[in-house]
C-alpha cells in the first residue's frame, strides 16, 4: 500500500493509448479488503440478533406480568422469524464480504462487491468533491475504516470502500487529496 | 430607508451593485413577503394539527366560543407582526464579490456567499411586488438547499444589475477553462438576448391536457375541498341525480347505472383536464426560452413571473419526454437538467435545476436539443435494444411469485374469478414488461450517449460522456453466464441505467467513457 502515496508525486501520464492496450475495467487487478471486515460484520449481526432474541425471551418469560394471549401465541413465530433473518444476515456477510475488492488506478478508484448481483463501480478522481474517512465503534475496535468519496452524483451515489485498515484508508485519502487533477482545479 | 442608497449608487457608478461595507435593509415591501411566507409556513405546519384541533373542538363543543376567536386573532396578529420583526432582523450587503446576509429571528443566521459559488441567479416577481417594481433574488449554489440565499426585496433594476454582475464575474473566472464554443465569447454586459422559443396559449392548453398539471391548482385549493364536494352533490341532486339512491337500491336497471357512472367519470375527466389546463397556464403563461451569451433563460408565469437561468456548460442532460397522449398530438416535453443536489421535492416545475420547455413539436424539440448539444440527434435508428433476458428476468423475479400465489389460491378455493383476475393482471404486466424491453436501448456517436426508454410513452435522454461522475457495471450470476451486464451512468443530474446489454459492449463502452472523462479532464460544470 505504500506505493499509493508515492504515485501521487510521479509525473502525470495518461497518454493516448491504442484501443487494444487501453486500460480495461474487465482486467483490473483487485485487492481484498481487510479480513477483519467480515469478522466485524458477522459479529455485529450475531450481537444484534442475540440481543433481539434476549429481549423477546425476557418479555415472554419474566415473572412480573402476564402477556396478553395473542402475544403469547405469536411468540414462537416471532422467534423463528428473528432467528431466520439473523441466520440469513450472518450467512450473507460470510459469503459476500470476501467478495468486496478494490483497486486504485492512476485516475480512478474501483470497487467490486456483491454476492448475487456483482457490481463494479468506477469513480474517476477528477470528479471527487471531497473525501471522508468513516469509522463506526466496532470498526474502531478492529482498526478498520471506510473511505467515502463524494462526487456531484448525489448522496445516493456515494462511492465507499469499506473495511480498509486505517493506515490504508488514510493513504488512499491522501492519494486522492494530493492528486494532480484535483489540485489543478 | 437605506434602500435609496442602493438606487443612488446604481445611478452613480458602473459597478453599482456593491453596497459597500454598510449593512443594508430591504425595501419596506419585504414585510409583505415575510408575512406571506410566515403565513405559508404556519399553514403548512397547521395542516397536521388541524384534524386534532377540530376533533377536540367538536368534543368540547366550543368551536364558536370566544376562546377560539381570540386564538385565531392572536395567530393572525403574531404572523403579521412576525413579518415586521423578520424585516428588521434581515440585513444584507454586497461587498468584494461576496453577498452577506444576516437573517432569522430566533436562530440568527449569517450567510456569506462568494460570487463564484453562485450557480444560478433567479429573479422572481411575486404578484404583490409587481405594481411597485420590486423583485426577489434567489441565489443558488452547488451545495445543499440550505445554502441557498434569498435577497427578499430589492428594486427591479438593482436585481437585474446584481444578476448581471454575478454572471459576468463567473463568466470571467471560468473563461480560461478550455470550454467549447459559446463559453469562449467574452461576456458583454449589454449583449441582447435571442428568444429561442415561445409557447402560445394553444400550446399551453395542449400541455395542460397531455400532462397532469392538476396538482398546481389542486394543491392551492386543498382547504376548500369539503365545500366543493357538498356543492357538487347538491348540484347533481338538483339535476335529479341522487347519489345516495343510486347505490344500494335496485330501482334502476344496470345499464342506467352504467350510463350514470360513465357520465360522472366523463364529467370528472373533463373537470380534471380543465383544472390541469389552468395549472399549465398558471405556471407557463407567456413562456419564453431565450439565450443570452452562454445562458439559457426561461421566463413564465401568470401571477408570479418566474425566471430561471442556466449556463449551457452546466446542462448535464437533455431529456425529451413523450407520453402516449403526446405521441398522438406529436408533442414533446423537453427538459434541460442541471445538477440535482439542490433539488427540493415537489417543486419540479419551478426548480432551477430543470429547465422545461413544455409541449414543443417534435421538430422544435430536435432543433432545441441540437441548439444545446450541437450535432446531437436522439431520433436515430441505431439504438441497441436490450436482451430479451430482461423480460425473462422480470417475469421470474417480479411476476412468478404473486401470480403463482393468487393462481393456486384461486384453484384451491375454486374461485374462478380470482384465477381469471390473476391471469389477466399477469398478462397486462407482461405486456408492460414487454413494452419496456422494446423501448429500452442505447446508442452512441463520437460525442454523445443516447438512451431511449419508456413503457407506453417514450423518453429520450442525451448526455456527454465526459460529464459522468461515476460509472457502475452490474452483473448477476445469471447474467454473467449469459455474458450480459447492466451499465449505470451517474451524472450530476441523476443516474441513467441501461440493463441487460452484451458484456463486451458494456465493458468497452465503460472503458471508452472513463477514458473520455480522465483524458480530457474537462469540467462537468
Amino acid at each position: 500500500m505504500t506505493g499509493i502515496s508515492s504515485s501521487a508525486t510521479t509525473t502525470f501520464s495518461n497518454a493516448q493509448l491504442d484501443p487494444d492496450s487501453m486500460p480495461a475495467m474487465a482486467a483490473l487487478r483487485l485487492t481484498d479488503v481487510s479480513p477483519r471486515y467480515r469478522i466485524v460484520n458477522v459479529s455485529l449481526a450475531l450481537c444484534i440478533t442475540t440481543l433481539l432474541i434476549a429481549i423477546i425471551c425476557t418479555l415472554r418469560f419474566q415473572p412480573f406480568f402476564v402477556l396478553p394471549e395473542p402475544l403469547l401465541l405469536a411468540f414462537p413465530f416471532v422467534l423463528t422469524g428473528i432467528i431466520t433473518l439473523g441466520v440469513v444476515w450472518v450467512v450473507y456477510h460470510v459469503l459476500a464480504d470476501v467478495r468486496v475488492k478494490y483497486s486504485v488506478r492512476e485516475q480512478d478508484l474501483n470497487l467490486q462487491s456483491g454476492l448475487l448481483f456483482q457490481t463494479l463501480a468506477c469513480q474517476p478522481i477528477l470528479r471527487v468533491q471531497h473525501v471522508e474517512i468513516k469509522r463506526g465503534p466496532l470498526a474502531r475496535l478492529a482498526g478498520l475504516a471506510s473511505l467515502q468519496v463524494f462526487s456531484a452524483g448525489g448522496a445516493l451515489h456515494t462511492f465507499e470502500i469499506p473495511g480498509l485498515p486505517v493506515e490504508t484508508a488514510q493513504q488512499l485519502r491522501q492519494f486522492v487529496l494530493d492528486h494532480k487533477v484535483l489540485s489543478a482545479k | 430607508m437605506d434602500n435609496e442608497h442602493i438606487t443612488d449608487n446604481e445611478a452613480g457608478r458602473s459597478e453599482s451593485v456593491d453596497t459597500g461595507v454598510q449593512w443594508q435593509r430591504l425595501s419596506v415591501i419585504a414585510i409583505l413577503y415575510f408575512t406571506f411566507s410566515n403565513l405559508k409556513n404556519l399553514a403548512q405546519g397547521l395542516i397536521y394539527v388541524v384534524p386534532a384541533l377540530a376533533v377536540t373542538a367538536n368534543i368540547t363543543d366550543n368551536i364558536h366560543s370566544n376562546g377560539t376567536y381570540i386564538g385565531i386573532l392572536v395567530l393572525m396578529l403574531s404572523t403579521s407582526l412576525s413579518g415586521v420583526v423578520s424585516f428588521f432582523m434581515y440585513t444584507f450587503r454586497v461587498h468584494n464579490a461576496h453577498i452577506e446576509i444576516h437573517h432569522g429571528v430566533f436562530s440568527r443566521r449569517f450567510t456569506n456567499l462568494p460570487f463564484w459559488r453562485i450557480q444560478n441567479v433567479k429573479i422572481e416577481h411575486p404578484f404583490y411586488y409587481r405594481p411597485f417594481g420590486y423583485a426577489l433574488v434567489v441565489l443558488d449554489t452547488a451545495g445543499s438547499a440550505s445554502e441557498e440565499a434569498n435577497i427578499v426585496a430589492v428594486p427591479n433594476n438593482y436585481a437585474q444589475a446584481l444578476k448581471k454582475q454575478v454572471l459576468a464575474f463567473n463568466a470571467q473566472n471560468t473563461a480560461p477553462e478550455p470550454q467549447e464554443n459559446e463559453a469562449q465569447a467574452p461576456v458583454t454586459q449589454d449583449s441582447d438576448e435571442t428568444v429561442l422559443n415561445r409557447r402560445s396559449i394553444t400550446d399551453l392548453v395542449i400541455h395542460g391536457i397531455t400532462n397532469n398539471r392538476v396538482w398546481i391548482l389542486l394543491g392551492a385549493a386543498a382547504p376548500f375541498y369539503d365545500d366543493v364536494f357538498s356543492r357538487i352533490s347538491g348540484w347533481l341532486a338538483s339535476k335529479g341525480l341522487q347519489l345516495n339512491q343510486l347505490v344500494g337500491e335496485q330501482t334502476i336497471a344496470w345499464w342506467q347505472f352504467g350510463l350514470y357512472a360513465l357520465i360522472i367519470v366523463m364529467m370528472l375527466m373533463a373537470a380534471i383536464a380543465l383544472i390541469s389546463v389552468g395549472g399549465a397556464l398558471f405556471t407557463f403563461y407567456g413562456y419564453t426560452l431565450s439565450k443570452q451569451d452562454d445562458r439559457y433563460i426561461r421566463r413564465s408565469g401568470l401571477l408570479n413571473k418566474q425566471e430561471v437561468s442556466m449556463r449551457a456548460s452546466r446542462i448535464q442532460m437533455i431529456t425529451a419526454k413523450q407520453d402516449w397522449l403526446d405521441k398522438v398530438l406529436k408533442r414533446v416535453n423537453l427538459y434541460f437538467e442541471q445538477n440535482v443536489s439542490t433539488q427540493q421535492h415537489g417543486q419540479e416545475l419551478m426548480s432551477p435545476n430543470k429547465l422545461i420547455v413544455p409541449s414543443v413539436t417534435e421538430t422544435e424539440a430536435l432543433a432545441l436539443a441540437k441548439e444545446v448539444m450541437p450535432n446531437s440527434c436522439y431520433q436515430r435508428h441505431d439504438y441497441m435494444t436490450i436482451s430479451t433476458r430482461f423480460i425473462l428476468h422480470w417475469s421470474v423475479v417480479g411476476l412468478a411469485v404473486p401470480f403463482g400465489l393468487f393462481f393456486t389460491v384461486g384453484i384451491i378455493t375454486a374461485h374462478l374469478d380470482i384465477v381469471a383476475m390473476s391471469i389477466s393482471v399477469c398478462l397486462l404486466l407482461l405486456g408492460v414488461i414487454g413494452l419496456r424491453w422494446w423501448r429500452w436501448g442505447i446508442a452512441t456517436d463520437d460525442k454523445y450517449i443516447y438512451v431511449r426508454r419508456g413503457r407506453v410513452g417514450i423518453d429520450y435522454l442525451c448526455f456527454e460522456p465526459y460529464k459522468i461522475q461515476e460509472l457502475v457495471i452490474q452483473q448477476s450470476i445469471f447474467m454473467k453466464r449469459r455474458k450480459l451486464a447492466s451499465i449505470k451512468f451517474v451524472l450530476a443530474s441523476g443516474s441513467v441505467t441501461v440493463p441487460f446489454l452484451p458484456e463486451d459492449y458494456v465493458f468497452s463502452l465503460a472503458d471508452k467513457v472513463m477514458h473520455d472523462v480522465e483524458s480530457t479532464q474537462r469540467s462537468w460544470m
